[in-house]
C-alpha cells in the first residue's frame, strides 16, 4: 500500500465507523454504505491532509477506491510540481 | 445608501448567494471578508471581482460546523481588521432526507452550520462592533412551507429565523441592528442538484407572479439595504423576497390581470 492509500483507509475507516473495512482498490462508497455526509467528511479530512482542492465535477469519473486514490495522487503530485516551479 | 468604509464578513461568501451578497457590498465600498467551506478557487475568484470595485477582500476558511474554526476565524478577523460592522450569515448546508430516515449525525450537522453558527458567530462578531452594527441572517421559504426531503434544512432555518428576532433585542442596547432574509428558489448550483435529485421541476422552469423566477442578486439589494442606517428602525424581521409566489401559490406564477 503507497501512503496516500494507507491514508486515505484511515481517513474512511475513522470517518464511516467500520474498522473491520475491506478496503480494497474495487471497492466503492457505497460498499461502506457511506451517506453523503460521510462523503462530504471524508472529502474534506483528504482535503486537509494532503492540502488539496478536490473539485466535485472530477468526482463523477471516481467509481471506486482504486480511483480515488490514483485522483489524490494526482493532484498531490500537481501540487508539488506547482510548488516547485513557482 | 452609504456603506463605504465598512468591514463585512460574509460567511459562504464564496459562491451563489452569497457570492452575490459579497459583490454587492463591495460595490457598495464595504470592505469584504469571505467565508468559504472547501472551494478555495471560487472564493479566490469572488475576492478578486470584489478587488475590482476598490475594496479590499479577505478570503478565510473556515468549517462553520466547528466552533474552534469560527474562534480562529474571528482571531483572524480582529488581528486583521482590528473591528467589524456588519455580518451576513449566509452559509448553509444540510442532509436531504424524509423526517423518519434522519440520524441524529444528519441533523446536527445540519443545525450546527444553519443555526448555530449564526449564535457563535453574532457572539464574536458583537464583540467586534463597538460602534453598533448590521446582522443579516439568510433564510428559505423551507422555514415554514414543507418541501420534500428538506426537513433538517427547514427546521434549522426556523431555528435561525427564531434566533435573529431573539438577538434583535438582545442586541438592540448595543446599536446592532438585527433581521433576516427569507428567499424563495434562487437559480443556483445547490438548487439544481436539489431538484434534480428529487425529480422537481427545473428551476429555469418556475416563474413567479412578479414575471420571473429569482436571482441571487434580488436577495443581495435587500441584504444591503438591511445593511443601511436607511433601514434602521426595522428591527427582528424576516423579509420574504419570493416575487409574490407565496401570496398566490395557486396563480403558479402567472401573475393577476395586466
Ligand atoms: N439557492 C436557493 O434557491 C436558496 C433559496 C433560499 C435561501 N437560500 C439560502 O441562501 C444561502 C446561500 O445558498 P446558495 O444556494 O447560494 O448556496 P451554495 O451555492 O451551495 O453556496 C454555499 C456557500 O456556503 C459555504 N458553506 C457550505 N458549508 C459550509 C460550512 N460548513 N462552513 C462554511 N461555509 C460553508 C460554501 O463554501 P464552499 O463552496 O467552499 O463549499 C458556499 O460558499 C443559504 O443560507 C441558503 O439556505 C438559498
Amino acid at each position: 500500500m503507497t501512503t496516500v492509500e494507507e491514508t486515505v483507509k484511515k481517513i474512511v475507516t475513522r470517518i464511516v465507523r467500520k474498522p473491520d473495512l475491506d478496503f480494497k482498490p474495487t471497492a466503492t462508497f457505497k460498499d461502506f454504505k457511506a451517506d453523503s455526509l460521510d462523503i462530504v467528511q471524508i472529502l474534506v479530512a483528504v482535503e486537509d491532509t494532503f492540502d488539496i482542492e478536490i473539485q466535485d465535477e472530477d468526482l463523477k469519473q471516481v467509481t471506486d477506491m482504486g480511483a480515488f486514490i490514483a485522483y489524490i495522487e494526482r493532484k498531490v503530485a500537481e501540487k508539488n510540481k506547482s510548488q516547485v516551479s513557482s | 445608501m452609504s456603506l463605504k468604509g465598512k468591514i463585512a464578513l460574509v460567511t459562504g461568501g464564496s459562491r451563489g448567494i452569497g457570492a452575490a451578497i459579497t459583490l454587492k457590498l463591495a460595490a457598495e465600498g464595504v470592505d469584504v471578508i469571505i467565508n468559504y467551506f472547501r472551494k478555495t478557487s471560487a472564493a479566490e475568484l469572488t475576492a478578486g471581482k470584489a478587488r475590482e470595485q476598490g475594496v479590499t477582500a479577505h478570503i478565510i476558511k473556515a468549517n462553520l460546523a466547528e466552533p474552534e474554526k469560527i474562534d480562529s476565524m474571528f482571531q483572524e478577523i480582529e488581528s486583521r481588521f482590528g473591528r467589524l460592522d456588519i455580518l451576513i450569515s449566509n452559509a448553509a448546508s444540510g442532509v436531504a432526507r424524509p423526517a423518519l430516515e434522519l440520524d441524529t449525525r444528519g441533523w446536527e450537522w445540519t443545525m450546527n452550520i444553519n443555526a448555530r453558527a449564526f449564535l457563535l458567530c453574532a457572539q464574536r462578531a458583537a464583540r467586534l462592533m463597538k460602534d453598533g452594527g448590521k446582522m443579516v441572517s439568510i433564510s428559505s421559504l423551507g422555514s415554514r412551507l414543507v418541501w420534500p426531503v428538506y426537513t433538517a434544512v427547514g427546521v434549522s432555518k426556523a431555528a435561525l429565523e427564531a434566533l435573529t428576532r431573539y438577538l434583535a433585542i438582545e442586541l438592540a442596547p448595543k446599536g446592532i441592528c438585527v433581521n433576516g432574509v427569507a428567499a424563495g428558489a434562487v437559480e443556483s448550483e445547490a438548487l439544481k442538484m436539489y431538484t434534480t435529485d428529487q425529480g422537481l421541476p427545473q428551476p429555469s422552469l418556475q416563474t413567479t407572479p412578479a414575471g420571473r423566477m429569482l436571482r441571487a442578486e434580488d436577495v443581495a439589494n435587500v441584504v444591503a439595504f438591511l445593511c443601511s442606517d436607511e433601514a434602521a428602525m426595522i428591527r427582528g424581521q424576516i423579509i420574504v423576497i419570493d416575487g409574490g409566489l407565496t401570496l398566490a401559490p395557486m396563480t403558479g406564477g402567472s401573475g393577476g390581470t395586466t
